[in-house]
Order: C-alpha cells, then sequence, then structure tokens
C-alpha cells in the first residue's frame, strides 16, 4: 500500500532554534492522524510544511507520491486546509468565495461543484449571502467547502474547533465524517478526546521533536494519558 | 494554454483528484482581478474613503494657500501639490487594500492554490492601480476646479495625464510590495509611509517634474517633459521588475 | 533521546585578527589626510553653479574657500556608506538565496556601519552648505540623495523592531536593502538629469588635481578601513551574543 505522506528527517531551524527537529513517520493512505503537544511543540509548523506553506530547513516531505521540495505547485492541487482562519473574504458571498478557488485550482464545471459542496454542507440556501453575515459555526462550514473544491487526496486541519460551540462541533464531525473515505487526514488539535476518537494514528511533539508515533491502538487510553501528561508537563518556557 | 498536471496518474500514490487541472496563468490572473474588483465595489468603502481623504486634501491646501496671490507663480507649485495629493491618497488605499487580505487569513487561502506568487502580486497591483486611477478621475478635476482662480494652465495642461498615469503605475506597483511587507508588522500604517515615501522619492521628482512642465507649458515644456517623463518611465521598469522578483520572497 | 550536536553560530574566525591593524590603520590614514587636507593641497575655487543663482538671497557665482576643506572629509564618508550599503545588499541576496540566519546579521551589520557613516555624511555636508552657500540646507542632487539614503536605512530599522518573528524580520529586512541599494542611484540619476530652479545642479571644477586626488583617496581609503573595523567587531559582539542565546537554549531543555 502506499504511503500517503512521508516525512523523513524533517527539521525547521533558524539560527539556533529548531521549531521542528527531526521528525521522521509514515502514514498509509485513509489514515487520520492526530497530533498533540504542548504550545511551542512544532505542531503548527509542522502542519505548516506539510501544506507548503512553509519550507523545511532540512529533510524531505512526500505527499500522495510529490515530493514537495520539487514540485510544491503540484502537490498543491492534492491538498486541503481547514484552519481557525476561514479564508473567506467577507464581502463576496458563499458561492462566489467557493467560484473563486474553483477557478484558481482549475475545477472542472466549477459552478456545479460549488452548489454541490454548498448542499453537502448543509448552506445551499445560504449561498447567495455575504460570508460577513454568517455565524462562526457557518463560516466554518463554508470553509470546510472550501477545502474540499479541489477533491483534495489530503485534507490538514489545524485547531478546527477553536470558537465552535458543541452543536457546531457536532456538525463539523459530521461534515469529516461524510468525507472520510479515500483521504488521509492530519489534525492538529488541543482536544485530546475528540482527536483521539477520529484517529487512527497518533503523533505526540515536544519541542520539535517527536515524543511518540503510532497506531492509535497500541496504547490503551490511559497510558496515553499519562503519556500526554508528561509531555506537556515538559511543557516550552 | 493550459497546463496539464500530472497529478492523476496511475504511478502517483495516493492522489486521487480528479477534478482539477490547473489553469493557466492568465486564467488566474483574471480570477483574481476580479475577485478584488468584485469585493470592492460591493461595498465600495475604500474607493469612498479615498475619494472623502482627497477632497479633504484639497481644502487643506486651501486653507494652506488663502494667503498666495494669484499669478502664473502659482503654476509652477500646482503640479507638486497635486502630487502630494496623490501620494497621500495612495498611503490610505494601499495599507486597506492588503487589509482585506489579511482579516481572514485569505492570502494564506491563495497561497494553498497551484499559484504562482507573482501572479498574487500582478492582481493586486492591476487593481490597487484601478483603484487609485478611479479616485484620480475625481480628485484631479476637483483640485482643478477649487484653485482655478489662482491661474490658468497653458495649452499643454491637459498633458499632466501622461505622468499621472506613469507615476500611478509605479505607485501601485512599489506600493503593493511594500503593502504586502507592512501588512504583517505592528506599525502598519506609519510603517508604510516610512518606506514608501523615500523609495517613491524618485518618481516622484520626475512626475512632478513633467507635471509641472505641462501646467506652465513653453520653454519650460519643451525642456523638461519628455526627459522627465523617460526618467519616470525608467523608474517604473526596473521598480516593478524588481518587486515582482523579490515578491514570492515576501508573500511566504 | 539521542546525543545532540550542538550547533552555535559560528565566530571568531579570521578576520577578527584584523580589526585592530585596520583600526589603526584607517586611524592613522585619515589623519594623515586631515594634515594634508590643510597643508598640502592647495585651496581651491568652490564650486560654480550653472550660472549666478540666488541662493538664501546672496547671489553666488564662485566662491574661493577654507571651507571647501570640508570635501576631503564629505567624500570618504559619502563613498564608505555607499559602500557599506552595496555589502549589506550583497548580503542580503546571499541570505534570500540561502536562508542562513549568518548572512541576515551581515546585512543588518553593514546597513547599521552605512547608517553611521551617512549620518556623518549628512553633517559634514549641512555644516559644508551652511559654509559656503550660507544656508542650511538645499536641494541639490547629492544631498538629496543621501537624505534619501539615511530615511531608508532608518526605516529599515524600524523595520525590523516591528516584526517579531524571526525569519520573517530577516526575509523583509533583506527584501527593503536590495530595494534601497535599487533605489539610491535611481534617485541620483533622477535628481541629476532633471534640471530644475530649486535644484541647481552643482558643478565641481572638472577633475581634481593630483594632490586633491590624492587626499581624498587616502581619507577613502582610511575611512574604509574604520568602517571594515567597526563591522567586523559588532558583527563579533553580535555572534557571541547570539552563541550566549544558543547556549541558553540548549540548557533550557536540558532541564
Amino acid at each position: 500500500m502506499n504511503p500517503a505522506i512521508t516525512v523523513e528527517h524533517l527539521t525547521k531551524s533558524f539560527g539556533g532554534r529548531k521549531a521542528v527537529d527531526n521528525v521522521s513517520f509514515t502514514l498509509p493512505e485513509g489514515a487520520f492522524l492526530s497530533v498533540f503537544g504542548p504550545n511551542g511543540a512544532g505542531k503548527t509548523t509542522l502542519l505548516r510544511m506539510l501544506a507548503t506553506l512553509a519550507r523545511p530547513t532540512e529533510g524531505a516531505i512526500t505527499l500522495a507520491g510529490i515530493n514537495l521540495k520539487e514540485e510544491p505547485e503540484q502537490a498543491r492541487e492534492a491538498i486541503g486546509l481547514i484552519s481557525h482562519n476561514p479564508m473567506l473574504y467577507p464581502d463576496l458571498t458563499a458561492e462566489e468565495n467557493l467560484l473563486l478557488y474553483a477557478k484558481l485550482y482549475g475545477v472542472r464545471d466549477p459552478q456545479k461543484r460549488v452548489v454541490e459542496l454548498l448542499d453537502a454542507v448543509g448552506l445551499k440556501h445560504r449561498r447567495l449571502d455575504r460570508v460577513r453575515t454568517f455565524s462562526r459555526g457557518m463560516t466554518q462550514r463554508v470553509s470546510i467547502a472550501r477545502a474540499l473544491v479541489n477533491d483534495p487526496s489530503v485534507v490538514l486541519l489545524d485547531e478546527p474547533y477553536s470558537g465552535l460551540d458543541p452543536h457546531a462541533m457536532r456538525i463539523f464531525d459530521e461534515l469529516i465524517d461524510s468525507v472520510r473515505e479515500n483521504r488521509t487526514f492530519v489534525m492538529v488539535s488541543h482536544d485530546l478526546d475528540k482527536g483521539l476518537a477520529l484517529a487512527s494514528h497518533v503523533l505526540v511533539l515536544a519541542r520539535g521533536r517527536v515524543v511518540h508515533f503510532g497506531e492509535k491502538d497500541q496504547m490503551s487510553p490511559d497510558e496515553f494519558a499519562d503519556l500526554y501528561r508528561t509531555t506537556v508537563g515538559m511543557g516550552v518556557s | 494554454m493550459e497546463r496539464e498536471s500530472e497529478c492523476r496518474t496511475a504511478e502517483r500514490g495516493g492522489t486521487r483528484s480528479t477534478l482539477c487541472k490547473a489553469p493557466s496563468t492568465w486564467t488566474q490572473y483574471k480570477t483574481l482581478l476580479a475577485k478584488d474588483l468584485k469585493a470592492e465595489f460591493r461595498t465600495k468603502d475604500m474607493v469612498v474613503s479615498m475619494g472623502i481623504y482627497a477632497f479633504l486634501v484639497i481644502v487643506v491646501f486651501g486653507v494652506a494657500l488663502s494667503f498666495a496671490r494669484p499669478g502664473a507663480e502659482f503654476l509652477e507649485v500646482s503640479g507638486g501639490l497635486l502630487w502630494a495629493l496623490v501620494v497621500f491618497t495612495s498611503l490610505l488605499g494601499l495599507n486597506r487594500s492588503f487589509a482585506k487580505e489579511t482579516e481572514n487569513g485569505c492570502l494564506e487561502g491563495l497561497l494553498l492554490a497551484p499559484l504562482d506568487r507573482g501572479v498574487i502580486f500582478l492582481a493586486k497591483a492591476t487593481s490597487n492601480l484601478v483603484f487609485l486611477v478611479l479616485v484620480e478621475v475625481i480628485a484631479v478635476p476637483l483640485y482643478w476646479v477649487f484653485f482655478s482662480s489662482f491661474a490658468a494652465p497653458a495649452e499643454t495642461g491637459w498633458l499632466l495625464v501622461a505622468p499621472l498615469v506613469l507615476g500611478s503605475i509605479g505607485i501601485a506597483g512599489i506600493g503593493t510590495m511594500l503593502s504586502t511587507i507592512t501588512a504583517a508588522t505592528r506599525g502598519k500604517d506609519v510603517m508604510l509611509a516610512l518606506l514608501f515615501v523615500p523609495v517613491i522619492f524618485p518618481l516622484l521628482y520626475a512626475c512632478v517634474s513633467a507635471t509641472t512642465c505641462a501646467l506652465v507649458g513653453g520653454d519650460v515644456f519643451a525642456d523638461g517633459f519628455l526627459t522627465s517623463l523617460a526618467l519616470g518611465a525608467g523608474y517604473d521598469v526596473v521598480m516593478i521588475l524588481a518587486s515582482w522578483v523579490l515578491y514570492d520572497f515576501v508573500v511566504n | 533521546m539521542s546525543s545532540k550536536t550542538l550547533k552555535l553560530p559560528e565566530a571568531g574566525q579570521w578576520p577578527d585578527k584584523l580589526v585592530a591593524p585596520a583600526l589603526i590603520a584607517g586611524a592613522v590614514l585619515t589623519t594623515i589626510g586631515f594634515l594634508m587636507a590643510f597643508f598640502y593641497v592647495a585651496p581651491v575655487g568652490g564650486a560654480t553653479v550653472n550660472g549666478a543663482e540666488l541662493i538664501g538671497d546672496v547671489m553666488v557665482s564662485q566662491k574661493m574657500l577654507l571651507s571647501q576643506k570640508i570635501f576631503y572629509f564629505h567624500m570618504p564618508v559619502a563613498i564608505t556608506s555607499f559602500l557599506a550599503l552595496g555589502f549589506g545588499c550583497y548580503y542580503a541576496v546571499r541570505f534570500l538565496m540561502t536562508k542562513n540566519r549568518r548572512f541576515d546579521t551581515c546585512s543588518r551589520i553593514c546597513l547599521e556601519i552605512a547608517l553611521l557613516f551617512v549620518v556623518l555624511t549628512m553633517i559634514t555636508g549641512e555644516m559644508w552648505t551652511r559654509f559656503e552657500w550660507g544656508v542650511w540646507w538645499s536641494w541639490e542632487p547629492r544631498l538629496t540623495t543621501y537624505l534619501i539614503l539615511m530615511l531608508i536605512v532608518i526605516a529599515y530599522f524600524v523595520l525590523r523592531s516591528s516584526v517579531d518573528e524571526p525569519e520573517r524580520r530577516a526575509t523583509f529586512a533583506a527584501v527593503v536593502a536590495i530595494i534601497a541599494t535599487i533605489d539610491v542611484p535611481i534617485c541620483f540619476m533622477i535628481t541629476r538629469l532633471i534640471p530644475s530652479s530649486i535644484h541647481p545642479v552643482v558643478l565641481r571644477e572638472g577633475g581634481m588635481s593630483p594632490e586633491m586626488g590624492l587626499c581624498v583617496g587616502l581619507c577613502a581609503l582610511g575611512m574604509m578601513l574604520v568602517g571594515f573595523a567597526l563591522y567586523r567587531a559588532r558583527f563579533n559582539q553580535v555572534r557571541l551574543t547570539q552563541r550566549v542565546d544558543a547556549l541558553k537554549e540548549t540548557l533550557d531543555d536540558e532541564r
């Protein structure tokens, strides 16, 4: 089985400080990786490198069979990112926002795809309303649609639950579930329970280094909670 | 000409995207430009505030010149004053234009797309140019209306359109790059002004010279107009090229 | 955890040994130049303006002045400031290509030296303008270019202090350094090539006599050596500070 993501000796440093230090792991297709760690552990930096938004100092990432250093532009067609920033223009309508991205990615028949996506996230009836008028939960849903517009095989999530009420969180989870199949996910979250519930694989980082990586079932929940507590206790000053 | 992406070939493991095919640079440029124009014309807040600000600057000039005597000498300063107006107004516009991108993290969204970073620069610079020209179309006649009592410009006066266009292109180009830098700093507006004024100085000088030549007419015009325009054009070419090349580093 | 190799910012390389000799040589040369300026080189006719001009309410055409001697300091510091800017640009380009923090440090220090020397240029230029023309400031091409250079270098440092993230700060600073290096010559050319009434293109008597040339050359060389010595000393200081910071971080980690 082809690995979806291969990370080899990834390092991001500037001057003496290493944000990410010699991180390596392999993720199979269809996996859901939850990344945990204290603040400043390098989780967001790692995710940004996976999204091609930042360039590593050393090491290599192979995502969906593409080497990110050599062909970042092509890799972008296979990546979707959902972060706490919705990345939507507030003065444009939901439809216009999605059409913009659809055209930038060169999606075939963009109009149809956009309506389909908005329908899937349950906002088809609001597609002609400006994003400025949406609630946080609704904005996040449109953001999911935006991330999926290019039908990515790898979806990256950076603290997607921040600012969402429990109802919105539930809807978010349902949506993620509905698109789980044949996609690989990497999520950074502070929410231990949610992260573990969705995950098939777990990565724990501290000070940029890998503390633990493996399938979720390899550890019992208690063992994991212990590890997490110790790691967070190692927190960066 | 569309670039066929290889992301859908069977040899590449894991890629499933069958929907997209990175479009041509021109299409992407058009899309981005349309987005900027659409977003602005929906609210019109940037153009309106720039327009009002320009009007207020004219009023301040009016007070400043309250005790100046009308006469031909006025034409020698009026070109310069017009350009002062353009610089202040464009500083306002440049700040706001980039604020829209950083507001909801939209710039990151664009960076995620399979885009050449230079396209983002060109689209943004073009939209800034459009807004600036729109404001100038209103502000310049307004300026003339308010100060026409001082002196009548020479017949070559209408030629000031040429330095206006040249100057606006330069301001939009280098201003877009500088505002991308300063949008990520703490003292946004002031920082932009600090960087913008020294960098734009040569262009300003050339454009003021050309505008004054056009307004004064006669020998002065024959002497300086074309030289100034040529130098301004040279500045534009060099600086916009440099901005385009350096934009990649700045926007990441 | 495997043993970590400690990579500290490097410092203390061979150019450091040259600092003391360079500083002394520079000081000596500058002093010789200073003495030469007053005792060796003949007083020179001041600048000729193209046509008689009204400057500061006085008709000026030509002046024979002792104050022209300031030129022997003004020119060398000006040259050194441009040189420093040029090196700053070179290191900025190398930084953008390699993202190695060392080049950012080099670039920043070059700009610091440039700031120092451009301020000296402005002061000597100011003095010269005052004594020769009788006014404090004149918008002539060279003075205007120095002013713009000074403003950009100041903006460079304000920019550096208003960005928090180190890599971003270095990238932005490098871009501004490159823009500055492109802008300054353009500024000089444009103000020179466009004739204007209040910006008199001040013409100096064609060519310099050999003694003048020698004096300027010596002073310039002296200033450059001083500039280099200051650069290297400051670089050393900054690098050592960075080493200490890196060590502190490692100790933090160990705990």
